[in-house]
């Protein structure tokens, strides 16, 4: 079926496209406009701004973490929606469905969950495969288990290592390697309970500084193509910028992901010792485009905080709101669960929004900062329009701020800073960058040949508004959201990377599970057995 | 071929007569969809049967639990009041220098326990040192693990919450009414506990209530101020705990949630199947045991009832539909008590037998087309 958009703005920066023109697409793939040829169903979509499918490339939306937030936290998702129609569990606050449901209603088509622990990779999967329409993947975290920092102690090979990363890969189907406070989740385990870049993980002899480092490069080596995404040491901590900006100059010049820079970009000036650092931050990242970041912007709701970090959420538990927590000492890893609240009024909280603002709006070059809350930790995903809706807008901007504590504004550069972004930069920090970043030939854009994932907006005064709700959305080619409500259910696809490696590693590893646990090794792997059969996976190409 | 149509005749009874699958499912649907509120229940069974289950019951606008939600519910009302304290058996296998056994039974509850956490062997992560084993409140006799020097708190069923709560105190340091004898040997335990590296408690939900886990894991709590403490829970028979995270990802909630006013609501009290049964207020039930045929809790039902379990299981009166065992006659996903992880078990005995998500998708196949979906 030949389908065409006429009309609308097409903003598709990777085909440096910002006009007025037609889209087409017909089998699932946008093709260029066909001679001579009839489409079979058209949309008139002028007024209204088309670009590709969002890619949210960290959101916190599947696993043993997320659902451990769901039953800590009855309170926070009580469902009172009216049902609507031939449409099961849509009703359910919070759930997979509603996770699925959401992100199209805003355009978006492909989430990635960021943080998977090995051993809990078949729940992960579970959940992505119950998420309707968009496509996911998922980020397996590596860095605190014994045989890697065995392995890095005992000086072997980095082929050794990249092999080990994918047979991990292979085992847990991700897309991608995640190191959350390399070290320092094991150094939790042994009672240490501040652990910074260059202090030593008990019993191995080795730096945080070191340990990612290695893991930097021996990601390099297996060729996928996105790079180390890294979960820095002292998250949230005053005066914390400082690890982050020794973290960008311990990167080696290598590509290199930083999460959730905001958690960083804290100095200790002010009569509470906490301020935005953000300027600084910025400049650093500026000059060091081996580095991308992603900002977890902070807004202010209540919340729960997700993490592997597992150390800093025990540190984080006297502070929670309300005052609960799950600490679990993983396999090999960990996962903290800690509600909170942010509130305007909150010094503290009010310094966070206004460090996560600054760096979108100082970080010069949209392909190096990424657009996300991690979520849930600084926002829930459903506050991205009225996200959006800030940086387009200097003037929202200042409404929010004249609400803030008036010590704060002292703290921040935000009331300065003027620059608001464009479509063109929108679409770049969500489309465009997302694709580079993890290496997607097929999405992010719409030239010929990419998928039909395609978000239609209806240009609006009120971006949040426009952002909301989606004038169209196509997944695939199929019209799956029409004003801003899902139409029609699709399930997408689960993308995963497979990198080469020797199998030689295989036999290491089964050995190594049969010593330490006497269990097979097989019993923590994906299999497909395991999966529905509406459970499709969709590899992403490695480097050459 | 005696043996083959024994079976095929098991596979589905009326009031204890065979009838053919076609009838049972055809009649199954009718009883599940006439009725105002009806039950899905029992859930005994592997994550698939258990999101087909689900699925059901939102589409019926019934309610669903767990047969073992009680055991569930336990801990899971300390994490929502309070917060919890867990790690893996395996973590501890590999880690952990204490290990304080709470309560009897435990070997009950989880059959592999010891072969697991291996207390008999040195801890190989964090340093290698031998294990230093407490348990409290074992029964006579019980406190034995081969290779290991048990050290005992002994307490009666009735006393354990009592011991519990003054050894958190002296954990604490906080006075107890008890006899200085008593104390002295509570006082040697929370020395113990307050040394240990990385300790871990180990308590079954069935075998205590949330006021006692809610007192373990406070004292869990005080001894992270200072050392590293945490624990492993034993969770629910008949597939709780992987019941429990499907209910959560798909509805937000535990079992006991009800799909009456067209969204998920969760009342630990108002949707028990057991009182929703004996009060009246569900009119039908379709009762899910398919690791054991474990029947349902209720007396005299008065309302039609659709059993699905394993074929010796066949009920004298109602439906009864037989399904495969999961993950003994099929490959099934089940939350495995020994990774505590979701885990996919490979059928060791295949079987020509439903699995549960068959036998519910059989029966809502034949749904009449005016049922709201």
């Amino acid at each position: 079926m030949l389908t065409r958009l006429y009309g609308g703005h097409i903003v598709d920066p990777v085909n440096g496209v910002d006009g007025v023109g037609d889209l087409y697409f017909e089998d699932g793939r946008i093709i260029a406009p066909p001679v001579g040829r009839t489409p079979d169903v058209e949309h008139d979509v002028f007024g209204h701004v088309v670009m590709a499918g969002a890619i949210d490339i960290h959101s916190h939306i599947a696993g043993g973490g997320v659902n451990t937030a769901r039953l800590l936290l009855p309170e926070a998702h009580r469902a009172h929606r009216p049902r609507p129609a031939n449409t099961p569990l849509s009703t359910a606050g919070w759930s997979t469905f509603e996770t699925g449901r959401l992100y199209a209603q805003m355009g978006y088509t492909t989430v990635i969950e960021p943080a998977v622990s090995p051993h809990h990779a078949l729940h992960a999967h579970l959940e992505l495969a119950d998420i309707p329409i968009i496509d996911k993947g998922l980020l397996t975290v590596l860095g605190n288990e014994d045989f890697l920092l065995s392995a890095f102690r005992d000086g072997e090979s980095q082929d050794s290592v990249v092999d080990y990363i994918g047979a991990t890969l292979e085992a847990t189907r991700a897309i991608g390697v995640k190191c959350v406070n390399a070290g320092g989740v094991d150094a939790f385990k042994q009672n240490i309970r501040h652990f910074s870049l260059d202090d030593e993980a008990p019993g191995y002899g080795l730096t945080s500084r070191q340990i990612f480092q290695k893991l930097q490069q021996a990601v390099v080596a297996t060729k996928i193509r996105h790079p180390l995404h890294l979960h820095m040491n002292n998250l949230g901590l005053p005066g914390n910028v400082e690890t982050a900006l020794a973290t960008i100059d311990a990167s080696q010049g290598l590509p290199l992901h930083l999460a959730h820079v905001q958690f960083y970009a804290y100095g200790t000036e002010g009569k509470n010792g906490f301020s935005s650092a953000a300027a600084q931050f910025a400049e650093k990242i500026n000059a060091n485009k081996n580095v991308t970041v992603d900002v977890g912007q902070v807004m202010f709701a209540d919340i729960v905080t997700i993490s592997s970090d597992v150390m800093k959420q025990f540190n984080s538990l006297p502070g929670g709101r309300p005052k609960k927590g799950v600490i679990f000492d993983g396999d090999s890893n960990g996962l903290g669960v800690v509600p909170y609240s942010y509130r305007v009024s909150d010094f503290f909280n009010a310094v966070q929004w206004a460090a996560g603002l600054e760096l979108f709006l100082l970080v010069d070059d949209p392909m190096q900062v990424f657009f996300t809350t991690d979520h849930p930790n600084g926002a829930p995903f459903t506050t991205y329009p009225e996200v959006l809706a800030l940086l387009m807008s200097a003037d929202k901007r200042a409404q929010y701020c004249a609400r803030l504590p008036d010590d704060v504004l002292e703290l921040t550069n935000l009331p300065a800073l003027k620059r608001e972004y464009s479509f063109y930069e929108i679409a770049t920090m969500t489309r465009a960058a997302p694709r580079k970043l993890y290496g997607f030939e097929d999405r992010g854009q719409l030239g010929a040949g990419a998928v039909a994932d395609i978000a239609v907006y209806e240009l609006q005064t009120d971006k949040a508004a426009m952002f909301r709700n989606a004038a169209y959305v196509f997944k695939d080619g199929n019209l799956v959201v029409r004003d801003g409500k899902v139409t029609h259910y699709t399930k997408g696809r689960t993308l995963r990377v497979r990198p080469e490696y020797d199998r030689a590693i295989d036999d290491r590893l089964d050995k190594y599970y049969d010593e330490l646990y006497g269990l097979p090794r097989a019993l923590f792997e994906v299999q497909d057995a395991a999966l529905p059969a509406t459970a499709v996976f969709a590899e992403v190409p490695c480097h050459s | 071929m005696v043996e083959t149509s024994v079976e095929a005749m098991s596979n589905a009874t009326l009031d204890g007569k065979s009838i053919s699958s076609e009838d049972a499912y055809e009649q199954a649907a009718k009883i599940l969809q006439a009725a105002n509120f009806p039950l899905v229940a029992g859930l005994g069974a592997d994550v698939a049967g258990a999101q087909a289950a689900i699925l059901l019951a939102e589409r019926l606008r019934g309610a669903f639990d767990h047969l073992a939600s009680r055991d569930s519910l336990t801990d899971l009302e300390v994490v929502r009041s309070a917060g919890i304290f867990v790690t893996t058996p395996n973590e501890a296998r590999v880690r952990a220098d204490l290990a304080l056994l709470v309560g009897s039974g435990l070997t009950g509850y989880w059959p592999a326990i010891f072969e697991r956490l291996a207390l008999d062997k040195e801890t190989v992560h964090g340093g290698k040192t031998k294990r230093r084993v407490i348990w409290v409140g074992p029964k006579r006799g019980e406190a034995k693990i081969e290779g290991v020097e048990v050290e005992t708190i002994p307490a009666t069923e009735a006393e354990l919450p009592g011991v519990l709560a003054a050894l958190r105190a002296r954990v604490g340091g906080r006075p107890t009414a008890l006899s200085a004898a008593a104390t002295k040997k509570l006082d040697a335990a929370a020395e113990a506990l307050k040394s240990a590296r990385f300790g871990v408690a180990v308590w079954a939900a069935a075998g205590l209530d949330s006021l006692m886990v809610e007192m373990l894991q406070g004292m869990i709590t005080e001894l992270n101020g200072t050392t590293r403490f945490t624990g492993v829970p034993i969770g629910g028979r008949s597939g709780a705990t992987g019941v429990l995270q499907t209910s959560a990802w798909m509805t937000g909630f535990p079992p006991r949630t009800g799909f009456g006013r067209g969204y998920p609501e969760h009342d630990a009290w108002r949707f028990e199947a057991r009182r929703l049964v004996e009060s009246g207020e569900a009119d039908a039930a379709l009762w899910i045991s398919a690791y054991d045929g474990e029947p349902p809790p209720w007396e005299d039902a008065d309302i039609p009832v659709v059993t699905l379990g394993p074929p010796g299981a066949a009920t004298k009166r109602g439906l009864f539909i037989a399904v495969g065992k999961p993950g003994e006659n099929y490959d099934a996903v089940e939350f495995a008590q020994e990774t505590s992880s979701m885990v996919l078990r490979r059928a060791k005995a295949p079987a020509e037998l439903p699995t549960v998500a068959e036998a519910i998708a059989a029966i809502s196949a034949r749904f009449s087309e005016d049922l709201p979906c």
